[in-house]
């Protein structure tokens, strides 16, 4: 396994990139669909983080007149069963999609870091044993046992990410776990034991940092994957429980009823799924070939 | 390879029993359990009713007890009964096999059938309009929710051809009976497709890297000789292990699927069982799952020794 | 006011004639054909007797027969509507304490045992708990509280010996929940494989799959059915099921299973399918917990059920098809509902929404709530949409006085035990009635101690009425009784009634001889009498 230096490539990626948009500009001239992605996602987050300011209604707000309405100028989207206006619920909802999105991704990145660098580093019986916990969360398909996850914490905001981000952590602990094995070989690992620092120390300062451009990479990944997981758990009527405004909550069951009389329920938020996850998805392509030449095609 | 394949088998046994506990425990976190469920379409819980009931199931002995006697019971080959339907679980979960089977061959054909020549289109053309028109086509493919592809497709054949392809236990031709299974097994076999096309693509552009193809072009053979004869056969080694990766990406849109085309497959069954607490059945399936996925990526693993001279596995 | 002597008097006879003749069907019956409906979702058990949804009346009350029936063609369902059926006649005592049924002789079960009185007993036996066989749950226990024995006087004939006068016992026994069990059959066989005396043989049932149906070549009543078996195919899944009947897969939708955005749909779809909307006997109702601080406030209780504007309820999830009344389903579907000269006095209930809730904000500004403090607090429903969709428009109307509702979802199975624990403050919670009689409403739901009162409401004084109206026998003497129960039951806010659900089922114009009733859901599928026109 070659070593590679991610620090000079991330910096010779951005050679002559200055800032934010020399960066995207750079960025779309070398990975044009990754610009595209990246454009996406910052829509969404926009969404996400605006959503008082662009959703024009309050995505609560019930109303008998409203039912089943199709889009019109007032609301662009149309409104669902209860009159709650699509265009504000899909702009919410980013919030949600996100949240949970992120909140997963994080969580279980954070979790699989932690035993794939402990696993990697200290070998031995812990390697051992996480390697034992890994096969086994990794033995079954990642909605199944989010499913079962889901089942036995009872639908919330809260145990919806839980749920998401358990099945997440062997991915994670993997890729650490193989980037750890083969920094530690590496002489300045070894100068580091010289100079008489601590196992966990050198384990945080040198070789955390170092895996940091694989696991940007499958945490981007992994983003996409968690918001379509929460949209089949929402489906499955386990994920995210009304009111909230989840996509996958848009277009559970009750919303699928109406697909024929009201097809704007179903099209919109599966739209924004999809964006979103396509989003996601073509940044992750774009960042693996930036961050990790050797699967660079 | 012998030693290397008992090791295989015994980490894999090992696996196996970790997910039983994992499975066992977290479904015992449940909050409610199937009495309470069978006692939600009464309205009403009677304590007294509901203990017998416990009583019954075996519900109210320690969790060990109850493992020890799922366990010893699989060893004898019998899963236990069915909470809801009394029935031995095996005899619940038998017949839904053949469906899913069918659904998941028809699906994996269908995103090999289309996935791997893409994919090698995809590599070989790379960067031309054609590779980009495919790779965000694959793309979206993986983004779209697949039971939104699948209640997209469902509506659309309805408002076409008139005709419903959701399962029927009798059906009325042989037409029929392949639409039933080829429409849902469509939508599940796009996102799949997707996933293989993208694991050729980069496959077939790593072989097409390696020296031999160069050594192959410097020795003046014809581009599509190189392409299909050289690199495609030496670039089908990854994508086999592609199955083994489909097997558990299969499952999850099967779940979804089964759902919106009601065909009474295992894995509607699942989410069913979970949801009626019908441990026997939630338990037996997890693991049933769980031997799919490992066996299959075992078998991968070892038609890939079988298939690379290069690759002796001894350890 | 001479409908006793109908009630009481021996007049099963006369009623078994009129039954003889039957209904005048339009066009001679066809023989033949398998009637394919698709279900909601997987019953339990298919021992109706155990459950206690439809989800297991409809696709089994084929299987059975009652001792006696509500007149499967007649759409509203009352004392004057029941018909013999296992039973040739009935009679009561003089003093009303005694209620004996002839039975029909020659009647085998599907496995060719003969039915007698001693299954009559068997049945009733097991559902008072009496018998050594248990049923593995026993939902309608309560029915039979005011019966102390039922004998079987020789092979063919029973009796109900009753402890005080109950004339409604006969609405009871004509429910489609109330089947007659054979003796030899386990209950627990009973779940998986049914065994009855009606016009359909069990054939097969797969959970959350099918159930099957055929016609029993020997069923006593000489020519019926006509189908010759009905299927079942379960379809979780609303849109995929409402798309598989526009494409003719099935030829009847669910009973009572097409909402009313739904129904439109299917119109517009397939013209052709017949379509009716009907009362469910089912209502959307608010539960208080009157035990948890600060809802041990009858005036915050009463402020909440001034708030409810029940017409934008029915407006928003029924496009207007609902009805608004007390614990009795309204007039003139339901045969004991409030008169609306009544109802419009019981607070809450007037029209001017403005008004209700002007008083509502006064009550809760003296408790000290106002636009500066609200009160918090979680609404607990079930989470299927049927329950979440009217919680989310009662969060959005209890905004209007100062109360910031929550929505908290509890998974379906859980439910009951939930409110069963108290472990509520604000629930939206769904009542439904087997019987339009207020014998299974009051006692049921709101007598002290019942495990279905979930508010814990209790008042000794309405329970004395509840026993007054029960025995009474004078139909329009009871009547009177049951508006001032109803009424009571409303102002003091025992459980807010929203309104009344009404339900669609579509049958294609093929289907002949179907009839939906129109004051209950669980009454009216025997299917003997219905065929298909091909």
């Amino acid at each position: 396994m070659t070593p590679v230096d991610y620090d000079a490539e991330l910096t010779r990626a951005g050679a002559n990139a200055s800032g934010v948009w020399g960066g995207l500009l750079f960025l779309a001239r070398r990975q044009p669909l990754g610009a595209v992605g990246a454009v996406i996602m910052a829509l969404v987050v926009f969404a996400a983080l605006f959503a008082d300011l662009i959703a024009r209604c309050d995505p609560l707000a019930t109303s008998a007149a409203l039912s089943l309405a199709p889009p019109s100028a007032a609301h662009w989207l149309g409104a669902d069963f209860l009159g709650r206006d699509v265009w504000a619920r899909i702009v919410y909802g980013a919030r949600i999609s996100l949240a949970v999105g992120l909140g997963s991704t994080a969580l279980g990145s954070a979790i699989g870091v932690a035993i794939g660098l402990a696993s990697g580093y200290l070998g031995g019986w812990v390697d051992l044993i996480v390697q034992r916990v890994v096969d086994i969360l990794q033995a079954l398909p990642l909605l199944v046992l989010a499913l079962v996850m889901a089942a036995s914490l009872g639908p919330s905001l809260r145990n919806t990410v839980i749920a998401i981000a358990i099945p997440l952590i062997p991915y994670v602990a993997r890729v650490i776990r193989a980037n750890t094995l083969a920094l530690r070989e590496l002489p300045f690992v070894e100068a580091a034991k010289a100079v008489g620092m601590s196992e966990w120390r050198i384990a945080v300062r040198h070789i955390l940092p170092n895996t940091l451009a694989p696991l940007i990479v499958l945490a981007t990944a992994q983003l996409g994957s968690a918001i379509l997981t929460e949209a089949s758990l929402s489906f499955l009527g386990l994920g995210i429980p009304e009111p909230h405004p989840s996509w996958g909550r848009m277009l559970s069951e009750s919303a699928a009823e109406y697909v024929r009389t009201a097809p704007w329920l179903v099209i919109f938020p599966g739209i924004a799924i999809s964006l979103a996850v396509f989003g996601t998805n073509l940044l992750g392509d774009a960042l693996r070939d930036i961050l990790d030449p050797r699967q660079r095609s | 390879m012998a030693a290397y394949l008992l090791r295989r088998v015994a980490l894999m046994v090992l696996t196996l029993f970790g997910i039983s506990v994992v499975i066992f425990v977290l479904l015992r976190l449940v909050p409610g359990n199937v009495a309470d469920i069978i006692f939600d379409a009464a309205g009403m819980i009677n304590p007294a009713e509901k203990a017998g009931l416990e009583r019954q199931l075996g519900l109210d002995r320690p969790i060990v007890v109850q493992y020890g006697a799922w366990m010893g019971g699989l060893l004898e080959g019998d899963l236990g009964h069915s909470y809801v339907s009394d029935r031995p679980a095996l005899e619940e979960i038998a017949p839904r096999l053949p469906i899913t089977a069918k659904l998941a061959g028809l699906a994996l054909a269908f995103s090999i059938l289309f996935g791997v020549p893409l994919g090698v289109v995809s590599a070989v053309r790379q960067n031309t309009a054609i590779d980009y028109v495919l790779r965000v086509l694959s793309l979206s493919g993986l983004s779209m929710p697949a039971f939104w592809l699948g209640l997209l497709i469902l509506m659309a054949f309805v408002a076409w051809t008139g005709f419903i392809p959701i399962y029927s236990e009798t059906p009325q031709s042989l037409w029929d009976e392949f639409l039933v299974y080829s429409v849902p097994a469509a939508a599940v076999g796009f996102r799949s497709s997707a996933l293989v096309m993208r694991l050729t693509r980069s496959s077939m552009l790593e072989v097409l890297r390696q020296d031999y193809i160069r050594t192959a072009r410097a020795k003046g053979a014809s581009e599509p000789a190189v392409n299909y004869r050289h690199a495609l056969s030496n670039a089908i080694l990854p994508v086999i292990t592609v199955i083994g990766i489909e097997a558990a990406f299969l499952i999850g849109g099967l779940i979804v699927t089964e759902t919106v085309f009601n065909i009474p497959g295992v894995a509607r069954f699942l989410v069913e069982a979970i949801r009626w607490r019908d441990y026997p059945i939630v338990q037996n399936l997890v693991m049933l799952i769980a031997v799919v996925v490992v066996v299959v990526n075992l078998i991968v693993d070892l038609l890939y020794a079988v298939l690379d001279p290069r690759i002796r596995y001894g350890e | 006011m001479q409908r006793r002597s109908r009630l009481f008097a021996a007049v099963g006879a006369a009623i078994a004639l009129a039954f003889a003749a039957g209904p005048a069907p339009s066009a001679e019956p066809k023989q033949g054909g398998i009637l394919r409906i698709y279900h909601r979702d997987s019953p339990a058990s298919a021992s109706i007797h155990e459950e206690a949804t439809y989800s297991a009346n409809i696709p089994f009350m084929g299987i059975f027969n009652n001792l006696v029936l509500y007149k499967q063609d007649a759409p509203q369902n009352s004392l004057q509507s029941i018909v013999p059926e296992l039973a040739t006649s009935w009679s009561w005592s003089a003093d009303n304490l005694t209620l004996t049924f002839t039975l029909r002789q020659g009647v085998k079960w599907h496995d060719g045992v003969p039915f007698t009185a001693k299954d009559v007993k068997c049945t009733f036996d097991m559902l008072m708990d009496k018998s050594p066989q248990k049923f593995r749950k026993n939902p309608r226990k309560t029915w039979y509280d005011n019966v102390t024995e039922v004998t079987a006087d020789g092979d063919f004939q029973a009796t109900f010996h009753l402890k005080r006068p109950q004339p409604a016992l006969l609405a009871l026994l004509a429910s489609g929940y109330s089947p007659i069990y054979p003796c030899h059959v386990s209950p627990a066989e009973m779940r998986t494989h049914p065994i009855g005396t009606g016009p359909f043989k069990f054939v097969e049932f797969r959970q959350n799959e099918s159930i099957k149906l055929a016609r029993n070549p020997d069923y006593w009543r000489k020519g019926r059915p006509y189908l010759d078996g009905i299927e079942f195919t379960i379809i979780p899944n609303r849109s995929t099921a409402i798309l598989a009947f526009i494409a003719r897969k099935f030829d009847m939708t669910f009973p009572t299973e097409v909402s009313v955005p739904l129904l439109k749909d299917v119109k517009a779809q397939a013209p052709q399918a017949v379509c009716e909307l009907k009362p469910t006997n089912v209502n959307v109702n608010l539960i208080v917990n009157r035990d948890k601080p600060p809802f041990d406030n009858a005036d915050l209780r009463r402020a909440m059920a001034l708030t409810l504007d029940r017409k934008a309820f029915i407006d928003t999830l029924a496009e207007g098809q609902g009805d608004i009344g007390g614990t009795m389903l309204p007039q003139p579907q339901g045969v004991w509902g409030l008169p609306p000269e009544i109802l419009r006095t019981i607070p809450g209930y007037g029209p001017d929404v403005q008004a209700n809730r002007a008083e509502a904000r006064k009550l809760m500004e003296k408790l000290g709530y106002g636009p500066a403090k609200h009160l918090a607090v979680k609404i607990s429903t079930r989470n299927i949409p049927v329950y979440r969709d009217p919680a989310v428009i009662l969060i959005d109307q209890l905004k209007d006085i100062y109360i910031d509702g929550e929505l908290d979802v509890v998974e379906t199975g859980n439910w009951f035990s939930v409110v069963a624990r108290g472990d509520y403050a604000v629930g939206l919670n769904l009542t439904g009635n087997a019987v339009d009689d207020p014998d299974q409403a009051f006692y049921e739901n709101y007598s002290c101690g019942s495990e279905r009162n979930y508010t814990h409401y209790c008042n000794r004084d309405l329970e004395k009425l509840f026993d007054r109206q029960s025995m009474e026998t004078d139909l329009e003497k009871r009547k009177k009784l049951v508006w001032e129960i109803d009424r009571r039951l409303q102002e003091d806010v025992a459980r807010p009634i929203i309104y009344h659900i009404r339900a669609g089922t579509c049958w294609w114009p093929d289907v002949k001889g179907f009839t939906m009733m129109v004051n209950s859901a669980y009454n009216g599928y025997r299917f003997e009498d219905v065929w298909l026109d091909r």
